[in-house]
């Protein structure tokens, strides 16, 4: 089967959208490797699946697939590994260190101490600067549930962000100082 | 107040927008979408065989790895940045990682699920489904579960065929869930064979 002009012209529109988009996407979560593999992937399954992409999301839904794309090669690795696995097993490192960039440490922290789905959302909300809409698209959500789970996540952030900050000085900056330095 | 928490987390983002990544341009880029496109679509499971070989695409090698319990199917368990509270994610397998089925019994079931519960499917994303979980029959106490089709919903459909508002029953084994006969739609005499294989 050879898709037809019009078809063409529409992957070849959807991968100039997407194409630089999705590297910084894959690579804030994975190696420099596992994210070109995974580029790779999701430009054919953005072949494959040209009818499938919503017009209006094309971006959002191959995050999506560059999700999955993720959570299966960090599956075939660890199986790879012998490792068993269990449902409540330690979650998967990054290998993106979040500490790079102009330094944060009372986020950072608030950050990595929320569970891994509100830190995710967080991420799309923050880093790929999606609205509900899209975070429901990424993570196959109702655009409710995805609104839900933001403003919690956002709350929780919040909360443990003022809980650093109630600590002794010395022991953590305040949150403040830092903001000013990056105008 | 909540922007401020945005653009500051935004300021933690390793890969901002002055990182550089390979322009779609370029001629490296290029020779890999040209490489996509010169994909065959003959049919959808010949395009996808084709293309793994071509790609040796990560896919393939989860399929090669994923040993298949008593020929019971398997669903891999993805907890993608770690099991939450409310959401578990299972992914479903590619096609040819099906094997053939054993024959259920409740005491089979209960040999091969460490997990088991009975949901009703929430929504039809695209290759995920979500399920609410309305009885947890053993190991879990999630709220809502996705099952996830990384090649599509065929893959989903070819063992369970999902309707929104419907209600199923699903067995899975911690990195596999069952097909077969040990996950499918609701009906009284199977309810009741779950409960049997789990003492529920």
């Amino acid at each position: 089967m050879v898709r037809p002009a019009d078809e063409i012209n529409r992957f070849e529109q959807i991968a100039s959208e997407v194409f630089e988009p999705l590297q910084r996407y894959l690579l804030r979560r994975a190696s420099r490797q596992d994210a070109e593999d995974a580029l790779s992937e999701v430009l054919l399954t953005v072949w494959r699946r040209l009818e499938d992409i919503p017009q209006d999301r094309a971006l959002p839904w191959c995050y999506g697939v560059a999700r999955r794309t993720l959570a299966n090669q960090r599956r075939g690795q660890r199986r790879g590994l012998r490792l068993v696995e269990k449902l409540h097993s330690e979650p998967i490192r990054h290998h993106v260190d979040l500490s790079v960039g102009d330094g944060d440490p009372d986020l950072e922290a608030a950050l990595q101490s929320l569970d891994g789905a509100d830190r995710e959302i967080l991420r799309l909300w923050a880093w790929e600067q999606l609205e509900p809409r899209e975070i429901a698209t990424v993570m196959g959500l109702t655009v409710n549930a995805a609104t839900l789970r933001l403003s919690r996540a956002r709350k929780r952030l919040a909360e443990q962000l003022s809980r650093q900050d109630s600590r002794p000085a010395g022991h953590k900056r305040v949150k403040g100082t830092k903001e000013h330095r990056d105008e | 107040m909540s922007d401020d928490l945005r653009d500051r987390l935004a300021r933690l983002d390793p890969m901002s927008a002055d990182v550089p990544v390979e322009p779609v341009t370029s001629e490296t880029s290029r020779r890999l979408l040209e490489k996509v496109m010169s994909t065959q679509l003959k049919d959808r499971s010949a395009s996808r065989r084709s293309t793994r070989s071509a790609w040796a695409l990560p896919a393939a090698a989860v399929a090669a790895l994923v040993i298949a319990i008593g020929g019971v199917i398997g669903l891999g368990i993805s907890s993608d940045d770690g099991p939450t509270a409310a959401t578990l994610e299972l992914n479903a397998p590619a096609e040819d990682m099906m094997a053939s089925c054993i024959m259920f019994s409740p005491e089979d079931l209960a040999r091969v699920a460490d997990i088991a519960f009975e949901g009703t499917v929430t929504s039809l994303n695209g290759s995920t489904v979500t399920l609410s979980v309305d009885t947890w029959f053993k190991g879990g106490d999630y709220t809502e579960v996705m099952l996830d089709a990384p090649l599509g919903m065929e893959a989903l459909i070819g063992g369970i065929p999902f309707e929104a508002g419907s209600q199923y029953l699903i067995s899975a084994q911690a990195g596999t869930v069952n097909y077969c006969g040990f996950s499918g739609p609701s009906t009284p005499e199977y309810r009741a064979a779950f409960q049997r294989a789990f003492g529920g």
